[in-house]
């Protein structure tokens, strides 16, 4: 409720900031609008609000510097109201809008209609935060990206991390099965875990977000004729917090693998006294982030909404707004060819999160550096900065 | 009786339908006329709804038991779809579980949509020969596992449906006239079925089992046509719904759609293929209103936002009210037809028992 | 193996006694009114976030969630008891008469509006809320070793289940509500208050709804919109499967399903371990062929919803 006037009002901002800067541009100088095509109701707003308007916040600081090829950017935001339905309207309004690239919802599900849109329009789609492989060339075709990494390679990150850094050599592997980014994670830990040297996943189970109880899970953890080193458990809030304390008060002391879907301190009155819970994080927004720039990008960000991001999508949203800008410089051009040409040559191209690469089959990131944080004194932390050693191959992340 | 006057009962018996379809058909070319491309794609997601609610009357509104398994249906058949019409690089990259002849195939839309609307009749035959045996409130819970086991069975068997997210890259381009041709044949299937002799016959079971029984019908075989004939309307509909989105996952047919598939029958009048269709328009046309209110507004120069879930809220308030104030829909159990003048000499009684089958009045336990 | 049967089995009946509650709460307003009343599981999410002072997205805070359980579990009570009584006045009242269908569906819409409003006062974000950690403190038995929480869960509900079979066997009230729920017209005619007796059927459900809540809360620690959704179906099909109007045969089903549940979750392999709920609603199909009035119907009219 508060975004939204607040998006009106930046959107207006915005606006206005064209209009200064383009008074001293030269008398050329146009509007290129960026569409949004994200979700301002229903439950995906959560993740889409931040990202939002961090993309929103980097496209103000292009404009303050005089835009883009000296043209002012314009965002246009439709609501998806987190439907499918709705979103593919959404979608087609801003294309007759004429935006000149479409920024989609986080999540590949409710951002493929429009994606797939704006691809059969020839524009260039970008996922805010889409961790999924699909959300690219995969599931959508050429023209589409996503600013995130896919999920495989945070529980790659876990697995290996785990492994050289706590010596972990037995694994257990928790997932719930509600969505696709949990079974993607858990995947990711699955491929890289036993490759290590004596290394062994000592057990699987299942789950559902929405599970009362996942009291038999916990029984067949305790069966086992050790605790497990580490479990991996790849879930999402709500569940996830109730598995985490449901494991704590079972007596379950092996330190919890997450990915970053918990990223941050709003669940932790749920498992209160909560230790040995190892997430990632692109960045953190607590001061305590190794990397100067993430940390100014933080402030920025506060000074703007009034408060600190509450969730890991702000950072993609910003990186999502910041690689398309370079890519269209570099290009010289807005059109979606030339851009695409400059976005698949990125090779370790810096970005607020550090190097990103794409490449004409892949579109999303699968090999980056990530934060190591826990739990400490009630409050998460950053205790290390790590990246996997191998790049997930594309056929791993295709599997079945 | 007037069997001189062929074309009069013909008029009489298909009075419903033809009127029904020539309203649907006027909107689409006011709409196609004068309102924006958005408006037209609203049309055609509420016309995707007239086929799935035509297909669910089919069965519901005959035969009185509430089914909650026809999104299931749906579900088989959207999946069907895509196992049919997606470009077969995607598919091998997407679904490499499907077997290779589906791999390579590539269907025209209309065949496509056939064969997926049979597939779906298909499992409403194989769940139906169970299913249809129970009866009541024990045949409604059926359908309602079955509609748990279908979204359990496509959620999860990743290599040929792409698991629990969504699956897209489904052709889409789906026009309104398409769109309308189906909703036509929905309402003359479901017509025709009404009014033959199993339709009647189903009826009666509804109204009183054990007189039917004692009649001669044999409610499971009824039951069970009427089943399969609305699971391939259903099948219909989600072959459509794939086409128009491009994009599918299994629980965007699950048990939000199924409940608001139910609502927009109920609250147009559970026994009338009329209330059917006016059930969909009102409730999509509520819904298309309230969101658009949504978000913020002026007043006296100030901008008040409003929260989020507003509009969902004030549509199930008006849905409650809506029941409350018409508890027997908004038609009724009554069908549209022609006035009986229009209708000349047909013999009155013909025409009642084609076309209104009496007036429902079910045994109510209270 | 022994101490895991043991350690299984208090698994499935704490599962069990949450789907008991909520399947007492919907068999009770169905025996009375042939209503099957799909706001049961909205019920349960705002007894939850009446725990919490609405304040937006996120920033919402625990304000009676604060108070000691001794006033907490009282004053959750009464909520959820209002709650359900208003939505028969306000609601149901009106559809006296309707076809159960209709007012299926109207319970539908309370539902999705109860829900929106707790969208629209807490936003969509589930809301972390921390009750009674004492809780989820292990304790030993011999040497099995139970979180204190399901051992409440168990006591809570075999209270529940022993007061409402008191108030309904030894009370005037409860004797018209069993009258009523064997034969609601022949009560009617016989001098039973049918609107008192239909109110305090939804009083009851209320207060079911608040307990299912309070013991699911102390288990995940989160307040969701959604956390009465799954409940609510289970419970749905328990009370169908268990014999519509008998309310033993609701709670003894809710039991049986939440048994069969915990027992697949134990012995499918993993592959099919994501196939649990189609192998418990293929059974359900199954149980139904067998016994189309249910496994403990009291009687053997038919029904349609």
């Amino acid at each position: 409720m508060k975004g939204k006037i607040f998006l009106r009002r930046l959107a207006t901002a915005c606006a206005g900031a064209g209009i200064a800067s383009a008074a001293v541009a030269p008398a050329f100088a146009e509007e290129m609008k960026v569409g949004f095509a994200i979700a301002q109701s229903g439950w995906m707003e959560a993740y889409d609000k931040g990202a939002t308007q961090a993309a929103l916040l980097a496209i103000e600081e292009i404009n303050a510097k005089g835009g883009l090829l000296g043209q002012t950017l314009k965002p246009v935001i439709e609501d998806t109201r987190t439907d499918l339905a709705r979103a593919a309207q959404a979608g087609q309004t801003l294309l007759a809008d004429g935006v000149g690239v479409m920024i989609v919802s986080c999540d590949y599900d409710m951002g493929s209609p429009v994606a797939l849109a704006a691809e059969s329009a020839g524009i260039i789609s970008i996922f805010l935060c889409a961790a999924d492989i699909k959300a690219g060339v995969q599931g959508i075709g050429p023209h589409s990206y996503s600013a995130s990494s896919v999920a495989n390679a945070e529980g790659a990150t876990m697995a290996e991390w785990s492994y050289t850094k706590r010596k972990a050599r037995t694994g257990y592997v928790l997932v719930d099965t509600t969505i696709q980014y949990d079974r993607s994670l858990c995947a990711g830990f699955d491929w890289m875990f036993p490759q290590f040297d004596g290394a062994k996943v000592v057990g699987e189970d299942t789950f559902k977000n929405g599970d009362t109880s996942i009291a038999s899970q916990i029984t067949r953890i305790k069966a086992l004729p050790a605790q497990p080193d580490v479990i991996m458990l790849c879930s999402y809030i709500p569940g996830a917090a109730s598995v985490a304390r449901q494991l704590r008060a079972a007596g379950i002391t092996s330190p919890i693998l997450n990915g970053t879907a918990m990223d941050g301190d709003y669940w932790l009155d749920s498992a209160p006294g909560l230790k040995d819970f190892v997430g990632l994080a692109k960045g953190s927004f607590r001061g305590d982030d190794p990397r100067p720039d993430v940390n100014a990008f933080a402030e920025r960000y506060k000074a703007k909404y009034g408060a600190l991001p509450v969730n890991q999508s702000v950072f993609d949203g910003y990186v999502a707004i910041q690689l398309w800008a370079k890519a269209v410089e570099k290009a010289g051009s807005f059109d979606s060819e030339a851009v695409v040409k400059v976005l698949d040559s990125f090779k370790d191209e810096p970005s607020l999160l550090g190097p990103r690469t794409f490449t004409p089959d892949v579109h999303i990131q699968t090999q980056i550096p990530f934060l190591v944080t826990d739990i400490v004194d009630g409050k998460s932390k950053v205790i290390d900065q790590f990246t996997i050693s191998k790049n997930i191959p594309l056929d791993v992340l295709l599997a079945k | 009786m007037s069997a001189n006057r062929p074309l009069q009962r013909l008029a009489a018996r298909h009075a419903t339908s033809v009127i029904l379809s020539l309203a649907l058909l006027a909107t689409v070319l006011l709409l196609t006329g004068l309102a924006s491309p958005l408006v037209v794609r609203v049309g055609i997601g509420t016309l995707i709804s007239v086929v799935l609610v035509v297909g669910l009357f089919i069965f519901v509104g005959n035969s009185g038991i509430l089914s909650f398994g026809h999104l299931g249906f749906a579900t088989v058949s959207a999946y069907a779809t895509a196992w049919l019409t997606m470009r077969p690089a995607m598919k091998k990259m997407l679904l490499p579980g499907l077997p290779e002849f589906i791999l390579s195939a590539q269907w025209p839309s209309f065949l496509a949509t056939l064969a997926s609307g049979l597939l779906a009749g298909l499992v409403a035959l194989a769940s139906g020969v169970f299913i249809m045996r129970l009866s009541g409130v024990a045949a409604s819970i059926a359908t309602l596992a079955l509609l748990a086991i279908v979204n359990t069975v496509y959620a999860n068997s990743d290599a040929v449906t792409g698991g629990v997210g969504s699956l897209a890259g489904i052709p889409t381009g789906l026009g309104i006239w398409t769109v309308l041709g189906w909703a036509v044949f929905a309402i003359v299937v479901a017509h025709i079925h009404a009014t033959s002799a199993a339709g009647l016959a189903l009826k009666s079971c509804r109204e009183d089992p054990i007189a039917a029984e004692a009649c001669g019908i044999r409610g499971f075989r009824v039951r069970l046509l009427a089943y399969v004939l609305s699971g391939f309307v259903c099948g219909i509909a989600g072959n459509l719904q794939a086409r128009y989105l491009g994009v599918i996952s299994p629980d965007s047919f699950y048990f939000g759609a199924t409940l608001l598939a139910l609502a927009m029958l109920i609250v147009g009048g559970m026994f009338s293929l009329t209330g059917a269709v006016a059930g969909v328009v009102a409730i999509s046309v509520a819904m298309e209103v309230l969101i658009r209110l949504e978000g913020s507004i002026e007043l006296f120069g100030f901008t008040v936002s409003i929260p989020a879930g507003t509009a969902n809220f004030l549509i199930a308030a008006a849905m409650c009210v809506a029941l409350v104030k018409r508890p027997q829909g908004l038609v009724g159990d009554r069908e549209i037809t022609l006035p009986a003048s229009l209708l000349g000499k047909l013999d009155r009684h013909a025409s009642n028992s084609k076309n209104n089958v009496g007036t429902t009045t079910v045994e109510n336990t209270l | 193996m022994m101490l895991n049967l043991a350690q299984n089995l208090i698994d499935a009946l704490s599962l069990g006694s949450i789907y008991a509650l909520t399947a007492l709460g919907i068999g009770m307003i169905f025996s009375v009114m042939r209503l099957v009343n799909f706001a049961q599981g909205n019920y349960i999410a705002f007894c939850a976030f009446a725990l919490l002072v609405p304040a937006g997205e996120g920033i919402s805070r625990p304000f009676i969630g604060l108070l000691p359980g001794w006033a907490l579990v009282p004053v959750v009570i009464a909520l959820g008891m209002l709650l359900a009584m208003a939505s028969e006045i306000l609601l149901f009242r009106h559809l006296r008469g309707a076809q159960p269908a209709t007012m299926m569906i109207a319970s539908f819409g309370l539902g999705s509006a109860l829900q929106n409003l707790l969208l629209m006062l807490f936003g969509s974000r589930p809301i972390a809320i921390n009750l009674w950690p004492a809780l989820t403190q292990p304790v030993m038995i011999g040497s099995l070793m139970v979180p204190r929480l399901q051992l409440v869960i168990l006591a809570v509900t075999a209270l529940a289940l022993v007061a409402l079979t008191l108030f309904l066997r030894r009370t005037r009230f409860g004797t018209a509500m069993r009258a009523s729920s064997e034969n609601f017209l022949m009560a009617r005619m016989l001098g039973v208050p049918a609107d008192r007796v239909i109110l305090v059927a939804f009083g009851i459900s209320g207060a079911l709804a608040a307990t299912a809540s309070l013991l699911t809360l102390p288990q995940t620690g989160i307040a969701d919109i959604r956390m009465g959704d799954g409940i609510l179906l289970v419970a749905f099909v328990a009370t169908v499967v268990g014999g519509l109007g008998s309310l033993t045969g609701a709670v003894l089903s809710a039991y049986l399903i939440g048994l069969v549940s915990v027992f697949l979750q134990i012995a499918l392999p993993l592959a099919a371990r994501p196939y649990r709920d189609a192998f418990v609603y293929a059974a359900v199909i199954a149980v139904l062929m067998l016994k189309p009035d249910g496994l403990f119907s009291a009687d053997r009219r038919s029904q349609r919803i």
